[in-house]
């Protein structure tokens, strides 16, 4: 697809990087830190990094439904100081985040602090330096903050969700920064991601996810059940949306976490069946106004639903997900998700 | 539905105005009629609520008397 009309506008200005800095800052065009003026060479350079034409189109992004062409996409990119070479992943995700039941329109204009997650799978991961072990979601690596930062202004200069005007989080969360990362294959017991969501192994993809914050949980237990015990005590918590919709709760299991429940013999199903399990949550330890909520979104499900009703957290197991990432350590993340949305998994081209 | 001829007047909260009118401009329906009701909604009781729908019908009224003519 062509969208000539909308090619990047140019602007002159001094050539001073304060002076851009502070026409960023007025017109609201970046993140709140300082950017990479995203001259008609540097654009260039980071076009460099793609075989797509600068016109084509990605996606329309909501809720403005701005056109997100390669170029535009590229222009983002260099304000958030990628590399060309990442190019082509942002341009994958743009088109992820733009699938229907990702429900980005739903995620840009709400009160709800969700992010965007990036998961990044396969050789990519390793070729760009994204991190996938320590301090993986954390900062200190060039393609984890940068790619993921791209992502944020992507989502607010083309998709026009500016904070307090069609962005109407309440608080927003530190993630709405930046949110990448890659999961540590050669450390994960199972299949990877990916491969898991109908992508060869040796294929590089980008996992979107609706990221409602992150909750750390630091346990030293060594027996399967027990740690599936403790972390589906942490998914369990009343005023969640995941609960009120079916949500698609997301974890980031540590290796150490991950080869506990290896050695226990348990399949990647058979986590994800445990926790399902253990999280279900009494329907009455909702507020009343959540029930009514809940009755509204879950009733074709789970049929009437009183006090007693043993709520899921999702519709099925198989929407509890994991990726195995971070260094040695007793720590596994819970990532509650959004509730209306679903993961999309795209595969990186060149 | 204003395309097909028929009125549509879309409601909306005091802190989801900004956005209504905003995304109604992106979408290129700038003059898209909205009625505004206080927020927050979901914390009043049913007597406040009557009196907000009361309110809220004739700011309906209105957009919808404004779009015919």
């Amino acid at each position: 697809m062509r969208a000539a009309a909308d090619a990047a506008t140019t602007f002159e200005v001094p050539d001073d990087l304060e002076a851009i800095n502070r026409l960023y800052r007025e017109r609201r065009w970046g993140d709140g830190l300082p950017i990479i003026p995203p001259t008609a060479e540097r654009v260039e350079r980071m076009l460099c990094g793609t075989p797509r034409a600068r016109h084509d189109l990605v996606a329309k992004i909501a809720p403005g439904y701005g056109a997100a062409t390669v170029e535009r996409i590229a222009v983002n990119a260099v304000l958030a100081g990628c590399e060309p070479e990442y190019l082509p992943l942002l341009i994958a995700a743009t088109g992820a985040v733009a699938e229907p039941q990702f429900n980005l329109q739903g995620m840009q204009a709400t009160t709800n602090p969700v992010a965007v997650w990036l998961v990044i799978n396969g050789p990519v991961a390793q070729r760009l330096g994204v991190n996938a072990t320590f301090n993986c979601i954390g900062q200190g690596a060039w393609a984890n903050a940068t790619i993921g930062r791209a992502m944020r202004l992507i989502l607010q200069n083309i998709g026009g969700a500016l904070p307090g005007e069609m962005d109407r989080a309440t608080h927003g969360q530190p993630a709405k920064y930046t949110f990448c990362c890659a999961e540590n294959e050669a450390a994960n017991p199972w299949e990877p991601l990916h491969v898991e969501r109908g992508y060869a192994r040796g294929e590089s993809t980008v996992t979107v996810v609706g990221a409602e914050g992150t909750m750390n949980m630091n346990t030293h237990a060594k027996a399967g059940a027990e740690l599936a015990r403790v972390i589906a005590e942490t998914m369990v918590h009343p005023p969640s949306n995941e609960y009120v919709h079916g949500g698609e709760p997301w974890l980031i299991l540590s290796t150490e976490h991950a080869d506990i429940f290896k050695r226990m013999g348990w399949s990647k199903n058979d986590v994800k069946r445990e926790l399902w399990e253990r999280s279900k949550m009494r329907a009455g330890r909702l507020s009343a106004k959540e029930m009514e909520r809940a009755r509204a979104s879950r009733t074709e499900e789970l049929g009437s639903l009183t006090a007693d009703t043993m709520l899921p957290i999702s519709t099925s197991p198989d929407h509890v997900y994991f990726v195995v990432a971070g260094g040695p350590g007793t720590h596994s993340v819970y990532v509650p998700c959004f509730g209306n949305t679903r993961a999309v998994t795209r595969a990186v081209g060149d | 539905m204003t395309k097909r001829g028929k009125a549509g007047v879309t409601v909306c909260s005091t802190a989801f105005e900004t956005l209504g009118r905003a995304q109604a401009r992106a979408l290129g329906n700038a003059g898209l009629p909205i009625a505004v009701i206080p927020h927050p909604f979901g914390s009043r009781t049913r007597e406040e609520v009557r009196e907000i729908a009361q309110k809220c019908a004739e700011q309906i009224a209105a957009l919808v008397s404004e779009g015919a003519k």
